[in-house]
């Protein structure tokens, strides 16, 4: 019955979604006699198009039961491994999501992630340390964590301060983690979220402090920092696929196959316009993609 | 155990000592090392030159104080090339930790040299939250988002604004980021509303922006203490990047012998150990 | 209704910003937009009280309870004022405790927190050093191929290091890794991480948007 409900309102949101997306143009194209729809922006339009309806619809085959392969991912594979071996030790596990704000897409993932994490640390009642950068990521960690707690029916081993704030300031907050780490020498660090300059102080750290180390971001420029320091490295999408991959949710898997598809996709328009622009055919191609 | 086990295993303290010494040692005996001019550098030196007399443009410093070392010579740099050259400059910062003050300090630094004046030659809006939103918003309206400049003078009082109200009056973007706000610069502002746009970096950082500069979004690139000092002698005012050039070059000459030391280190004792056993 | 209401204003808000993005700013759709935008910055000043405020409850709590090393909390405290309070009043609201050149905001800022930060940053450069001495090992082809690859360029941006290079008259060094190894190879292997890591953030955004992913608000 429930999962008739949702899948009444997610039918429901995607009808809306299609309606505004096909018929707003019309309606207010009438409004005023000069197009108030910017035509210059119509290959953008395409692709959100392409692209919504891609992921939605291999959301809905996942949702009926059609069977999505998803490579492994060894960083993520390790996550149980390095929880049981915190367990193991007697030590605590370190989660950081990052260090960026809520608004930015890896401290969602981020916090996706901390979820499924805390699920497991609760599951083995492992101690948790969560140190974050900004006040809104504290609320959802903190949400995040308890709600974990709360399904693996660990509700008085939750404790609030697992989750704590510790500093708006970069380097202020990596001192604080660094201390931490050098004090408590947690048996597992997890970082997995947006990193900037502290990404190779906080897993260096880690290593002499002879932690287990898993990290993931999609900047590539402190990709190296971390696949040097640390035994595991989810590169890219990978971070955002994990939410999906940890939980095994068919719902979620959809949107990791519908991407992989627009990827496809983007790699076929790359090939084609390198072999167009290389005969001398590519000038129509390429304005295609013109952004204004 | 032996030499080479020993050396495998070294403590990473004698390592921060020899980095220690190679930082100090060109500070207490300067060299004068010859520089050379990359292209993306001569690229944002000849974007600016192109730029006519009294154009408006807007340098952003977003970069926190930890970077000043690289970050803050360019900003300098390149006020000496808009001033010199009659330009107005808007200044703002997404980072609300110093951001603001930075850009207040250094411009105002800039200005009394050139005689500029402020509300009139230059402005500094100084800090809003979601970089996204004011980047993006500042499209429509730049009073919108900063109803006042840093000071909390209203914009409507400054000549400067008055006459600029949104990217369509603007010639130029300078990015000076030590993080990924110039990600979103070049995907909202130089995508969407086509400002032409150069971008100063952390040498960590720079590799990434290659692929916008090839894509000619970005119109040129300083990479790092290297750019800067690139720039430094491109603008005639050779400061404190050129200086550090040569403490930047003891350092990375110690980490390439380091490595070198590291795997003779890592073969030898390997091939040893498997001969003791 | 607690994850109904939030699922919806996320919906919508992101709805509206992406419809928008496709109408004229005039729009009476393009001004919802922009007036969307103004309301984050404004949403977004507010997340920066909250921040002075939990700190505060966190380390006031502590300092009450005289927990282990209070004494730095009383510091920490002193410390967040001493800078939150010129922040958001009027700069010049006085000579002394305004934000001005010569304000104690300015000291604070100039000489303490600056070369704090600054001092934390260029740690980086031991940290390096020593990452690169135990990690940096040719064990493969590939990472043979990385080092080698690393060294060169590493040399390419000293000017000690082009000294060396240009050492070789016959070949460009500098020049073959300006233009293959950074604006090539990098920038290809840039741009696959860069399109990847974008569509994998348009894809978590997307589900954010219709309600499918809801694990950051401690759901599913």
């Amino acid at each position: 019955m429930k999962s008739t409900t949702n899948q009444l309102k997610h039918t429901a949101l995607y009808v809306i979604l299609f309606q505004v997306f096909i018929n707003v143009d019309i309606v207010f194209a009438q409004e005023t006699a000069n197009s108030v729809f910017r035509s210059d922006r119509i290959n953008a339009l395409v692709f959100v198009i392409i692209f919504s309806a891609s992921v939605l619809l291999y959301t809905k085959w996942a949702r009926q039961g059609k069977s999505l392969f998803l490579r492994k991912i060894p960083g993520l594979d390790a996550v149980e491994e390095a929880v049981g071996r915190a367990t193991e030790m007697g030590r605590p596990v370190l989660f950081i999501p990052g260090i960026a704000e809520l608004d930015e897409i890896e401290t969602i993932a981020g916090i996706s992630i901390l979820g499924r994490v805390a699920k497991i640390t609760a599951q083995y009642e492992t101690p948790l340390h969560v140190p974050v950068r900004y006040p809104l990521v504290l609320a959802a960690g903190q949400e995040v964590v308890e709600q974990a707690y709360i399904e693996m029916g660990k509700k008085d081993s939750y404790n609030q301060d697992t989750v704590q704030y510790v500093a708006g300031e970069q380097f202020a907050f990596t001192a604080t983690v660094n201390g931490y780490m050098m004090r408590e020498r947690p048996a597992t660090n997890i970082y997995m979220g947006a990193f900037f300059a502290e990404s190779l102080l906080l897993a260096e750290t880690g290593n002499a402090a002879g932690s287990i180390q898993i990290a993931g971001t999609a900047r590539p420029e402190q990709l190296p920092f971390f696949i040097a320091a640390c035994d595991y490295t989810l590169m890219g999408e990978e971070l955002y696929a994990a939410s999906a991959y940890l939980s095994h949710e068919p719902v979620m898997l959809g949107g990791l196959k519908g991407q992989d598809f627009v990827k496809v996709l983007i790699g076929l328009c790359i090939i084609i316009g390198t072999l167009l622009v290389s005969f001398g055919y590519g000038e129509f191609f390429i304005s295609l993609f013109d952004a204004v | 155990m032996s030499i080479w086990n020993k050396m495998e295993k070294m403590d990473r303290r004698w390592i921060y000592l020899m980095v220690a010494i190679s930082v100090v040692i060109p500070f207490l005996y300067p060299m004068s090392l010859p520089i050379s001019i990359t292209p993306e550098a001569q690229a944002v030196y000849d974007t600016i030159e192109a730029l006519p007399d009294g154009s408006t443009v807007m340098l952003v410093f977003d970069y926190y104080p930890s970077t000043i070392a690289e970050c803050e010579p360019m900003a300098i740099a390149a006020l000496h090339q808009f001033f010199s050259k009659d330009i107005k400059v808007i200044t703002l910062s997404n980072i609300p930790l110093g951001g603001p003050s930075m850009a207040e300090t250094i411009t105002r630094m800039m200005a009394k040299e050139y005689n500029k004046e402020y509300g009139i030659d230059f402005v500094n809006l100084g800090y809003k939250a979601n970089y996204v939103a004011v980047m993006s918003g500042m499209g429509q309206s730049i009073e919108d988002i900063f109803p006042t400049d840093n000071s909390g003078t209203p914009l409507s009082e400054l000549p400067l604004m008055t006459k600029t109200k949104n990217y369509a009056d603007i010639s130029f973007l300078f990015e000076i980021a030590d993080n990924a706000t110039a990600d979103y610069w070049v995907s909202i502002v130089n995508a969407q509303f086509g400002l032409p746009m150069v971008c100063g970096t952390t040498a960590v950082s720079a590799p990434k922006y290659y692929a916008f500069v090839a894509s000619g979004q970005f119109k040129g690139l300083l990479g790092g203490m290297k750019g800067a000092a690139e720039y430094e002698i491109l603008v005639g005012h050779k400061a404190s990047a050129v200086t550090g050039m040569s403490a930047q070059s003891l350092v990375h000459l110690l980490i390439i012998f380091l490595v070198i030391l590291g795997n003779l280190s890592f073969f030898i004792g390997r091939r040893k150990s498997l001969e003791t056993a | 209704m607690r994850t109904t209401l939030p699922v919806a204003v996320a919906f919508l808000s992101g709805v509206i910003l992406v419809i928008s993005f496709f109408f004229d700013d005039k729009n009476w759709l393009g001004l919802l937009g922009q007036e969307l935008k103004i309301w984050l910055t404004i949403v977004g000043g507010f997340t920066l009280l909250l921040g002075v405020v939990s700190i505060t409850r966190v380390n006031w709590a502590a300092v009450r309870r005289k927990k282990e090393r209070w004494e730095y909390k009383v510091l920490t405290l002193i410390a967040i004022f001493a800078m939150a309070i010129p922040s958001v009043l009027s700069p010049d609201w006085s000579i002394r405790f305004g934000r001005n050149e010569g304000s104690v905001y300015d000291w604070l800022f100039q000489y303490l927190m600056s070369p704090m930060m600054a001092t934390m940053f260029a740690t980086l450069a031991f940290y390096i050093a020593s990452a690169a001495y135990r990690a940096f090992r040719a064990r493969s082809a590939e990472a043979t191929l990385l080092l080698v690859t690393a060294t060169l360029v590493m040399l390419w941006r000293v000017p000690m290091g082009e000294w060396f290079l240009n050492l070789f008259p016959w070949i460009d060094i500098p020049y073959l890794l300006n233009t293959y190894i950074m604006g090539g190879i990098n920038m290809a292997v840039q741009r696959g991480i860069i399109i990847g890591a974008a569509l994998g953030a348009a894809s978590m955004s997307l589900r954010i948007i219709l309600g499918i992913e809801r694990t950051y608000m401690g759901k599913g």
